[in-house]
């Protein structure tokens, strides 16, 4: 592992003009990726926008790991537990006080958008809350530290009843801004009916697109050389001026805050809170994710995230037509385990032959 | 300026995603056939498709194999003899391994094309949907849960006594049987989460009808060893247990309750036993002084209905034992026929006429001990619950000890809402 | 207070197949300094293998198959998987491990599909009791096998020159490469060896009180997680104290949920990991861990 920006940027560097940079192909692909993407709701239907704005959730989450596994080199099993915070946290901040099933919830009622960004607070504070263990803590022990934040969670996710709504969940408010709601009422678009999957595509877009923005700039610039400093050698490090411990803390509450806007963004799909979905296993994909894509990168995350939460449903949606998958209840391989097999051998894979991930083939260092 | 370009190609965009994007056809409302049957999604001419989320290969996969298969062999018996409305049934299965995501993408991928789901495996997920199952999406569900906090949409229908329902009844047995009387403690060993807490409000409610006090135990679905547990219900001195857990929970919880010489009678839900059980260290322990609750006979009873079903579908699968899920799934699949039937001769098979098809049929599934009665949504199906106890010569490993019955206490239970 | 020593020891018997667990973890991290998320998974491997055989081959050849079976699962994940990643980062590696993880416990589970299997012990459900105390013999069992097992262990150690071996190799690599001991044949047999001590494990965690082996029981490995942290990840003798602090924490929390009910109940699973922590605030390399000595 060294540098974690490899990547070989399009991005106009500060010297180069503009046009310049608007003249090279890299920069029309990704002009026309991004006008593809904006245009996908207008095709897909429901199933295959909302497998991906669980990939987008996904990658956002993925991003805020690999700022802190990938590029600083702190292994963080507790992930799921931030995303948790950040979805709950949506919920208790955006959601009006009312009865369940005979319990009580309580709820605070702010404006949806409000709520969203104090979640992405809360999480980014619960980071901040664990930095006295993860302070001290390296490698394998910080590791299982963060694997009691899952167990922690499940257990208040179930027990605080009337924050969480206990095993029942809670019904997540629809995010609504500048008057417009993000919920399942239909709006025509150019005579498309646009319902809530259509319309969270739009907002999702926007929050991935500034995530892996703004983790780029991170990643570039001071923060990102000392984060991978302490990554490479954290001694040395600190004995070139890098802060170390401040730098270690910060960079767990930014990734907890990445977690956070996951959270509620998958919230926000789901659209109902489930306990059991934020248990060992997501920390556990998200790990693989930012392996399967490449660490220390910010595309890594996406790709790696798109892999991760894609390959099952696609799997799954063409089990009937594919080779060696059988339909459930018909023996052979069925789709789910297909799926695991796959992404297991992939992380595999991917580590022993494609070191720098699948978004960098070559290994890195080679290209320098 | 490049700019000007992409701001033209946008534009551009926005006008032919306007012309060619499928999704802009006009509302596929409900047609009808020719002879005259309203008709509306996964319904055409010629077939019904119904879906199907089950969890072949997670925490439930021994449950939900037996009820697809079983629901399987409906759809071909059905369709043997000439289908429902002229047309074929299509079963459309997806396997969520009990994985949230999954389960709720697998809704919302099976949703635009099926006429309802007859199985749905894992009642977190059903909650997770059910917004939209009431408010826009409006299909039949059969989930196979038996958890009260289901109740009360007019669409997600359970079939059987919910579990808080299926516990008055159980302890009402025990009461009946002089097992236990008023100022005994009883012990209520339970999984977090929908299921155990829902049976517990129904074991607090037996209580306090009979005078007795309950020793709650909770545990998680990974915990396989009991013996903590009954040491302190031991300690409790209780006089019998209710375990509200899967199968190897009330393994673990007989085997060492009987080796410890801890000899009080132990009654499960009916999801917490399997026949599989039998071979286990804790089989003899288990036909001794265990029983389960169902709103079903046991597959393996004399009576027409189960006898029947047995023999088909050892036929079909000769590989695969008989166990409770095989009735259940068929059970269901039966339900969401005879609505199909209903709505058929109503002339409206549409996912609304269904539903009000559905909300007609009483006295149905008789046949396997219990007459089901679907006109209120917001109760149960039938408060009633068949006792049985695990044998192992029997198919299926279960013999019935006491008939369909309705313990007072639950015949006024309502579970809170 | 019978219910109290019954819990103690309930605790402290399943604690020494947890610390079982925890020893082969700790063997693969002094050798090879990875954290290795497949523990679970060679587990699930012994105990199928023992499962399988044990009614054609009788129930002692069986166990001595699956532990040899996992020991080979062990040493092959090492050779095929460990020995080829070219990277320095340990972290990478215990990614690695989870990929492993999944593929082995996929297949193993397809091939389980929803049965219980019998490992067909010697013990069954009997049990032993003196003095109003009732524990089951196979804890009994499992207690002294366990503690034979690690003696055994941790004199091999000491005075083989495999522990030689591997002591040199854990304090400084380099070092004892130049002097002629082979690392990859250290980590290869860390890793069989953890893989035949998973497999005794798996024996002890399918028999009686727990109905037998299946899908679920690759989660009590979860319990060495804290155990190995607890005791201090390089060290054997906290592998051993780790295993038991967090087999009695549990049968106590379990046992005593009606008094701690303000945590909420079913707070057994959780209080190992909460004893992890407060370790891990005073002493952050666990109870015997070596502090990290850094030579810059």
């Amino acid at each position: 592992m060294s540098e974690a920006t490899t990547d070989g940027a399009a991005a106009p560097g500060p010297g180069r003009p503009l046009t310049a940079g608007l003249r090279r192909p890299r920069t029309h692909l990704r002009l026309a990726g991004a006008l593809l993407l904006l245009a996908l709701p207008f095709y897909l239907d429901r199933f295959w926008l909302q497998a991906g704005l669980f990939a987008m959730a996904a990658a956002i989450g993925a991003i805020g790991l690999n700022l802190l596994t990938g590029s600083t080199g702190q292994l963080s099993m507790g992930h799921a537990f931030f995303l948790a915070v950040g979805a709950y946290g949506y919920c208790v901040l955006a959601g009006e006080s009312s009865t369940q099933n005979g319990h009580a919830l309580s709820g605070l009622g702010l404006p949806t958008w409000l709520a969203a960004v104090l979640a992405v607070l809360l999480a980014g504070a619960a980071g901040g809350l664990f930095s006295p263990i993860a302070g001290r803590l390296r490698g394998a022990y910080l590791g299982i530290a963060t694997l009691a934040l899952i167990f922690i969670g499940q257990h208040v996710l179930f027990n605080a009843g009337s924050l969480t709504g206990g095993f029942n969940g809670r019904p997540v408010p629809p995010f609504s801004l500048f008057g417009f709601t993000f919920d399942d009422t239909e709006t025509v678009v150019a005579a498309v009916p646009f319902h809530s999957f259509e319309k969270l595509w739009y907002a999702a877009l926007p929050a991935l697109a500034v995530s892996a923005y703004f983790a780029r700039g991170v990643l570039r610039g001071r923060p990102g050389r000392a984060l991978n400093a302490i990554r490479d050698h954290r001694i040395a490090a600190g004995v070139t001026g890098v802060p170390v411990a401040r730098y270690r803390a910060g960079v767990f509450v930014l990734s907890s805050m990445y977690a956070g806007l996951a959270g509620v963004l998958l919230a926000l799909v789901f659209q109902r809170t489930v306990p059991e979905y934020f248990g060992m296993v997501l920390s556990l994909e998200y790990l693989a994710m930012i392996v399967i894509g490449g660490l220390g990168s910010v595309a890594g995350a996406v790709v790696g995230a798109a892999f991760v939460s894609l390959l099952p449903q696609v799997l799954t949606h063409y089990s009937d037509s594919l080779p060696l998958v059988s339909a459930p209840g018909t023996g052979g391989v069925a789709p789910g385990e297909a799926s695991r097999y796959l992404y297991g051998a992939a992380v595999v894979a991917v580590v022993l032959f494609l070191p720098g991930g699948l978004t960098r083939p070559k290994k890195p260092g080679e290209n320098r | 300026m490049k700019l000007r370009v992409y701001g033209a190609a946008l534009a551009a965009l926005a006008l032919a995603v306007a012309g060619c994007s499928g999704k802009a056809a006009s509302k596929d409302g409900a047609a009808a056939d020719r002879s005259g049957v309203r008709t509306g999604e996964g319904v055409t001419d010629t077939k019904i498709t119904l879906g199907a989320l089950t969890d072949m290969t997670g925490v439930y996969a021994s449950l939900g194999k037996s009820v697809t298969q079983a629901q399987r062999l409906w759809v071909q018996q059905t369709n043997a003899a000439g289908g429902i409305c002229d047309r074929q049934i299509e079963l459309t299965v997806r396997d969520h391994g009990y994985d949230p995501q999954k389960a709720v993408a697998a809704y919302t991928e099976l949703e635009p094309d099926v006429l309802g789901f007859p199985q749905f495996i894992g009642s977190p997920f059903v909650s997770a949907v059910e917004q939209r199952i009431d408010n826009q999406d409006k299909g039949v569900v059969l989930p196979q849960a038996w958890s009260a906090n289901l109740l009360s949409s007019p669409y997600v229908r359970v079939i059987g006594a919910t579990y808080d329902v299926e516990t008055i009844n159980l302890i009402d047995y025990l009461l009946e049987e002089e097992r236990i009387a008023e100022g005994d403690r009883i012990g209520h060993v339970y999984f977090e989460g929908d299921y155990g807490e829902n049976a517990l409000a129904g074991s607090r409610h037996a209580a306090k009808e009979a005078g007795l006090t309950v020793v709650e135990q909770k545990i998680k679905p990974t915990d396989n060893d009991m013996t903590a547990q009954v040491s302190a219900l031991k300690q409790a001195g209780v006089k019998a247990v209710v375990i509200s857990a899967g199968p190897r929970q009330a393994a673990s919880l007989v085997g060492v309750a009987a080796a410890t010489g801890f000899d009080v009678p132990v009654v499960g839900n009916n999801s917490a036993y399997a026949p599989q059980l039998l071979a286990t260290q804790a089989g003899p322990a288990l036909q001794k002084d265990y029983y389960v609750g169902a709103s079903t006979l046991p597959i393996g009873d004399a009576a027409k209905g189960p006898a029947a079903l047995a023999e088909a579908y050892t036929a079909q699968y000769p590989k695969d034992g008989l166990d409770n899920g095989v009735i259940a799934g068929y059970n269901a699949a039966s339900v969401f026929g005879e609505a199909l039937k209903k709505a058929c001769a109503s002339g409206d098979l549409t996912r609304d006429g269904v539903g009000k098809a559905l909300l007609t049929i009483k006295d149905f599934g008789a046949d396997f001990g219990v007459a089901h009665d679907f006109t209120d949504p917001a109760a149960p199906s039938t408060r009633q619950t068949v006792v049985m106890k695990p044998d192992a010569k029997a198919p299926g490993g279960l013999k019935v000890v006491r008939r369909a019955e309705v313990a007072p206490a639950a015949e006024s239970f309502t579970a809170k809402h | 207070m019978t219910t109290f020593i019954e819990l103690l020891l309930g605790g402290l018997a399943i604690g020494s197949v947890y610390a079982l667990i925890a020893l082969g973890f700790v063997v693969i991290f002094k050798a090879t300094e990875v954290v290795n998320f497949a523990h679970a998974s060679l587990l699930l491997a012994g105990g199928y293998v023992t499962a399988v055989l044990h009614d054609d081959i009788g129930f002692w050849p069986a166990l001595g198959v699956g532990v040899a079976g996992a020991a080979v699962v062990g040493a092959a994940v090492e050779f095929l998987v460990m020995r080829r990643y070219r990277g320095s980062d340990h972290s990478v590696l215990a990614i690695v491990t989870i990929g492993v993880d999944i593929l082995i416990t996929t297949e193993l589970t397809r091939r389980m599909g929803t049965e219980v299997l019998s490992l067909g012990d010697p013990w069954g459900d009997g049990v032993v009791t003196v003095g109003g105390i009732t524990l089951a013999q196979t804890r009994i069992a499992a207690f002294v096998v366990a503690g034979l097992l690690i003696t055994l262990f941790l004199l091999a150690f000491r005075y083989t020159s495999w522990g030689v071996s591997m002591r040199a190799a854990a304090e400084n690599p380099q070092t004892a490469a130049l002097m002629g001991i082979r690392l990859g044949r250290v980590s290869l047999s860390a890793w069989a060896v953890a893989g035949a001590l998973a497999a005794v494990a798996a024996l002890f965690l399918t028999v009686f009180p727990t109905p037998g082996l299946e899908r679920a029981t690759s989660f009590a490995a979860l319990k060495a997680f804290p155990a190995a942290i607890l005791g201090g990840l390089d060290s054997t003798t906290g592998a051993l104290v780790g295993g038991l602090v967090v087999g009695v924490t549990e049968s106590l929390a379990t046992g005593y949920q009606g008094d701690l009910s303000f945590l909420g109940r079913g707070i057994g699973d959780l209080a190992p990991y909460l004893v992890m922590l407060v370790v891990l605030l005073v002493r952050p390399a666990g109870l015997f861990g070596t502090k990290e000595l850094a030579r810059v």
